[in-house]
């Protein structure tokens, strides 16, 4: 029997800042590769410190390394944040059900994510853009507090370029000073802007759960079904395996049953904002 | 039922039963209810005149010796590395005297322990020991309920060796798999008369019928709106301390927290699994503040809906009806009168 809480080791190889309080760190696993799905996520060991699922944000079809983007909330993250490249910490995983883009072939495809959300949209993001063909209209919406919390940033601008996936960005609030080209607003502002025919057509969704709140109230208004509307959804969570409990909202577990849930799975659970 | 059959069926007194505990040490560790105060624990012991085999219900359920309260995963290293290993504690043991309802228990967290992936800490335990069962000749006493779930109060597979009080002290002894075949045989114990398996007969008819105490959990669910609306949670939550002594006893409840500890040479630690409740306000807590069930009513509801069955654990996080919860509650919050107001909505 091999044992699931064994992590796997993985070297730091290189960090980017994405913004003040989000670091991306690109992995590569010591002693094997990590397959994974868009929407996937590992449990990240900083031994002495502890564990933290952190979904995996690289292109899936990249396997000689992965990344994670990870934003400093609290003891892992924080860990996590002092180290270099060089440094070895432990991962386990890939776990969780993630995005549906196989079953999203044929529709359109509307992305909307918020601040830290991004992170799980964007192996589907990359993953789409390499089978543009099999998808209809895709538009990715993103929203952020401040321009200085936009992550991903030259990434997304430079999808915008191609002619693959329209991008619309915004941001809560800017400066006097600070220089944006795009929109100012919460990202649910963007809505009035899409292309997406809203009856064929999943949306992809993830950010903080009043933001997911906002997004499903006024996607179910311009006419997408529950059951195309996804969210990917945040517990509190230790072992990733189905049995900790944590992570149970209703009769889900976010790590098994999850973390991609279809808005019509989850709308009758309780406890939760969404 | 015995899976060997009728002539592998034998009676025994407590003498006899003295030879069985003597066999089972030279192999096991044999636990028993051992009386602690006034509880009962399971307890390691040397023979039969340490137990009482007519004890009503231990403190903590036999379950929670093969998922311990508190247990080392892995050992780390952080100089040159780090560098990690599993610690896995087991101890061959013999659970002896575990009633239907914890038998069945026990049965649920095998299965949870196995679904998508395997708990090797649990299984270590629980793979390398054997369970001698004891059917119950009614309720314990006015808090066992195990008759209305079909958890008891007889028990049907599941175990190594089952015992049944026939008559005073006097117990039918039935071999469930190989192992407890085997035990029975070096044992040397009497082989069971007609009139002893007719007696046990008698015994599981007459059993399920004393008891006073009645709950019915079916449709008790999430996300069914009548349980989640229901003005009881506000009326119970009102009372409950959130203490989490329900499902510290309780045989189903298995929820864990992870965390690290480091030694004072700041090198090396041990990570460490302990039970957690739902019951207790930081489970549900997420970073930068939130908590979905920061209220007293949404945890006391969780745990509850979770032992009715409806929850993410299923069946197998679901009550068996041993009365613990609710005679170790200090708010004398009661599962079986919640269950039956809400059974009046649904
Ligand atoms: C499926 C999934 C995917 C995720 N993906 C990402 C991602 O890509 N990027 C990202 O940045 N984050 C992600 N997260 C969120 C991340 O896992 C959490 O923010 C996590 O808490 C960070 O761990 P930490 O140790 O740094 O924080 P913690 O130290 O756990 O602190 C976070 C907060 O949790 C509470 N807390 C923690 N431990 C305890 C305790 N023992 N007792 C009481 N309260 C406690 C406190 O309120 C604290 O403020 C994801 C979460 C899930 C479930
Ligand atoms: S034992 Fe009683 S008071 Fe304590 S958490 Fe459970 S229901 Fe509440
Ligand atoms: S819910 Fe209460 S009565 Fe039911 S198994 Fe758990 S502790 Fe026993």
């Amino acid at each position: 029997m091999t044992n699931p809480y064994i992590p796997m080791k993985a070297e730091i190889v290189s960090i980017k800042t994405e913004t003040r309080d989000i670091k991306t760190f690109r992995l590569k696993p010591l002693g094997g590769k990590l397959k994974f799905e868009a929407g996937q996520f590992v449990e990240v060991s900083v031994f002495g410190v502890g564990e933290a699922p952190i979904s995996i944000s690289s292109d899936p079809d990249v396997d000689d390394y992965f990344e994670l983007s990870v934003r400093r909330v609290g003891s892992v993250t924080g860990a996590l944040f002092k180290l270099s490249e060089g440094a070895i910490i432990g991962v386990r995983g890939p776990y969780g059900r993630g995005w549906p883009l196989k079953e999203s072939e044929g529709m359109d495809v509307l992305i909307v994510g918020g601040g830290c959300g991004a992170a799980p949209l964007r192996p589907a993001i990359l993953k789409l853009l390499r089978s543009r063909d099999r998808y209809g209209r895709i538009e990715l919406l993103y929203g952020a507090r401040t321009p200085s919390d936009v992550m991903y940033m030259e990434e997304f601008e430079a999808i915008a370029e191609g002619s693959g996936c329209r991008v619309l960005l915004t941001v809560d609030t800017i400066a006097p000073d600070n220089r944006w080209r795009y929109s100012v607003g919460v990202v649910t502002s963007l809505f009035d802007k899409i292309s997406v025919n809203p009856f064929r057509s999943v949306a992809l969704v993830c950010g903080p759960e009043i933001m997911m709140m906002y997004a499903v109230r006024d996607l179910l208004r311009l006419g997408f079904k529950p059951e195309n509307i996804y969210l990917s959804m945040e517990r509190r969570m230790r072992c990733g395996l189905g049995f900790c409990g944590h992570c149970q909202i209703g009769r889900k577990y976010v790590c098994l049953d999850g973390p991609v849930f279809s808005y019509s799975e989850i709308a009758p659970m309780p406890d939760k904002i969404v | 039922m015995s899976v060997v059959g009728s002539m592998n069926t034998f009676i025994a007194d407590l003498h006899d039963l003295d030879r069985l505990v003597e066999v089972a040490r030279s192999r096991y560790s044999v636990y028993a209810p051992v009386r602690r105060g006034r509880g009962y624990v399971f307890s390691k012991i040397e023979g039969m005149s340490d137990t009482d085999l007519r004890y009503n219900r231990t403190i903590l359920p036999p379950t929670k010796i093969f998922h311990r309260p508190k247990e080392v995963l892995l050992r780390f290293q952080l100089a040159d590395g780090p560098e990690f290993g599993e610690v896995v504690e087991v101890e061959p043991m013999m659970i002896f005297g575990v009633h239907a309802c914890d038998l069945n228990a026990i049965l649920r967290l095998d299965r949870f322990f196995t679904r998508r992936f395997e708990d090797p800490y649990y299984l270590a335990r629980r793979r390398g020991s054997v369970v001698v069962a004891l059917n119950c000749n009614g309720p314990r006493d006015e808090y066992c309920f195990c008759a209305s779930l079909g958890t008891g109060p007889t028990v049907y597979g599941g175990y190594d060796i089952l015992l049944t009080e026939v008559r005073d002290r006097m117990f039918l002894v039935e071999a469930g798999s190989e192992i407890g075949a085997n035990l029975i045989d070096e044992a040397r114990f009497r082989r069971a008369s007609m009139s002893d398996m007719e007696a046990k007969k008698a015994v599981a008819s007459t059993a399920k019928r004393e008891f006073r105490r009645y709950a019915d959990f079916r449709s008790l669910s999430y996300p069914v709106i009548e349980v989640l609306a229901h003005t009881v949670w506000d009326e119970e939550a009102d009372k409950c301390f959130s203490c989490g002594n329900c499902s510290l006893v309780c045989p189903t409840c298995y929820c864990y927290e992870i965390y690290d500890t480091l030694d004072m040479d700041l090198n090396s630690g041990f990570r460490v699994r302990r039970l957690d409740s739902c019951q207790l306000y930081g489970y549900a807590e997420v970073a930068l503040g939130g908590n979905f069930r920061k209220s007293r009513k949404a945890r006391l509801r969780h745990w509850m809906v979770c032992k009715f069955g409806g929850a993410a654990g299923g069946e197998l996080s679901s009550c068996v009806g041993c009365g613990r919860c609710i005679f170790y509650c200090p708010a004398r919050i009661d599962i079986t009168s919640v269950a039956s107001r809400l059974r009046e909505a649904v």
